[in-house]
């Protein structure tokens, strides 16, 4: 297990105690957000939709990588690494 | 006495209260800043409910004790994880008794009888024989209108846009097309029972059967509890609209009539409330304190509300954000002193 840093938009940031920073223990990105659903479900239900992935306009970004892109979410998980999730602007 | 009027905006909700008088308000908020507060309502046990949700982040159900501090609930209304329907707005929230009710887009009723604490679909509408056919209007695949017979609360009426009327006399376990007497918007080969596109309902309490609709189509009024439907628009200058409201304890009806679908403004850009005391046998301009030129804000289905006091006040709520009071069952009117975001929802409360 490694600790992982998780930083909330501020709008989320009332649906876990700790607010919009967080730590959390997991061995992969896949286990990170399985624990987000398990641990933090009020925050989950803006992350996740009814497919079981992220919303539409949610961005994850692990370090600098956009999950979105990545091929599969079995990525190890380096004590320091950062979760940053994020709404998808565009436009105005 | 005092009167507290919750209103739902595009950036947040803001709580208005005032007393009896209700001249000098009161305003407080915003409460979820940044989220859209789409529907409110308070349950028999004083707790308030409240439909919030956001373009990117979804939609969730929140509970409060004071309108102050909140706490959103884990066992909201959710369709099946790896199925093709998205939550995406709870578009009504209804308390009655000891139950709750929630329609939501897409279009869906759902129940709770723990005061909003975990909820539960009502499958025999929300997998209604007709519903691979449903199809949305221009605000989407929403059930917007929930009614609770007060003398027999296994008679429930549910309104989806662009599909029609519902009604269950069991309780909610099966439901009925009512929508004869109402012309069809969007006609269905297989099932010609559905394409009706109401936009709010309304109910007189001493007699349940009797039903009013703020439809696209035009106003309507049943007789029957939803059987037939005749239209009622005598002195409208338009039967578009959104919103119908009935004043509880004085018995008038309430609608803002806007230009056609096509345009969807007040008609001629005059901000005008119409109101009938005899049923819908008839309705008459209000007009004194509200603008009379270059309104081109509309009002939306869940935007104007009527308090419990006789005389009732009544509250319209404007896309531009103005928000307007009348005090003496819309007689006479005055804007308030704020300018809110687009306003979706408001709901007015009056008691001891």
């Amino acid at each position: 297990m490694a600790a992982l840093e998780v930083q909330l938009p501020s709008l989320l940031a009332s649906m876990v105690e700790e607010g919009s920073v967080f730590s959390m223990q997991a061995e992969t990105l896949a286990e990170a957000f399985r624990s987000i659903s398990e641990n933090h479900p009020k925050l989950a239900l803006h992350l996740f939709d009814e497919s079981g992935g992220l919303r539409r306009h949610v961005l994850c970004f692990h370090n600098d990588a956009n999950t979105r892109w990545l091929e599969t979410l079995d990525v190890p998980i380096r004590s320091g690494d950062s979760l940053l999730f994020m709404q998808a602007v565009s436009g105005g | 006495m005092s009167v507290t009027v919750v209103i739902g905006t595009d950036r947040g909700g803001f709580v208005l209260r005032s007393d009896e008088r209700r001249r000098k308000w009161k305003i407080d908020g915003p409460i979820f800043k940044g989220w859209k507060l789409t529907a409110v309502t308070r349950a028999a046990n004083g707790v308030w409910l409240a439909g919030t949700t956001s373009d990117v982040y979804g939609c969730a159900i929140h509970t409060s004790h004071d309108l102050s501090q909140w706490r959103q609930i884990d066992h909201g209304p959710s369709y099946a994880e790896g199925g093709e329907r998205k939550l995406t707005q709870i578009w009504k929230l209804l308390a009655h008794d000891g139950e709750c009710y929630a329609g939501v887009s897409e279009a869906g009723l759902f129940r709770s009888r723990d005061g909003g604490e975990t909820w539960q679909p009502l499958d025999g509408l929300n997998q209604h024989r007709t519903r691979d056919a449903w199809c949305p209007g221009a605000g989407g695949l929403c059930a917007h209108a929930i009614l609770v017979d007060p003398k027999n609360a296994k008679r429930i009426w549910c309104g989806i846009s662009a599909v029609g009327v519902f009604r269950s006399d069991d309780g909610g376990e099966s439901w009925h097309t009512k929508n004869d007497g109402v012309p069809v918007i969007l006609e269905d080969k297989n099932h010609p029972d559905i394409g009706y596109c109401v936009h709010a309902l309304a109910q007189d309490p001493d007699q349940p059967e009797r039903i009013y609709r703020q439809d696209h189509q035009g106003v309507f009024r049943s007789n029957d509890a939803g059987d037939h439907w005749e239209r009622i628009e005598n002195g409208l200058p338009s039967g578009f609209g959104f919103p119908i409201v009935r004043d509880h304890r004085g018995g008038a009806l309430f609608t803002v009539p806007l230009e056609s679908d096509e345009y969807r403004i007040p008609i001629d850009g005059r901000l005008r409330v119409f109101r009938s005391r005899d049923a819908g046998e008839s309705w008459t301009p209000l007009s004194e304190g509200l603008p009379s030129k270059h309104v081109y804000a509309s009002v939306m289905r869940g935007a104007m509300d009527a308090d419990q006091l006789d005389p009732c006040g009544i509250y319209v709520g404007t896309t531009s954000g103005d928000v307007f009071v009348s005090a003496d069952a819309g007689d006479h009117w005055t804007v308030l002193p704020y300018r809110l975001p687009r306003i979706h929802c408001l709901t007015a409360i009056a008691e001891v």
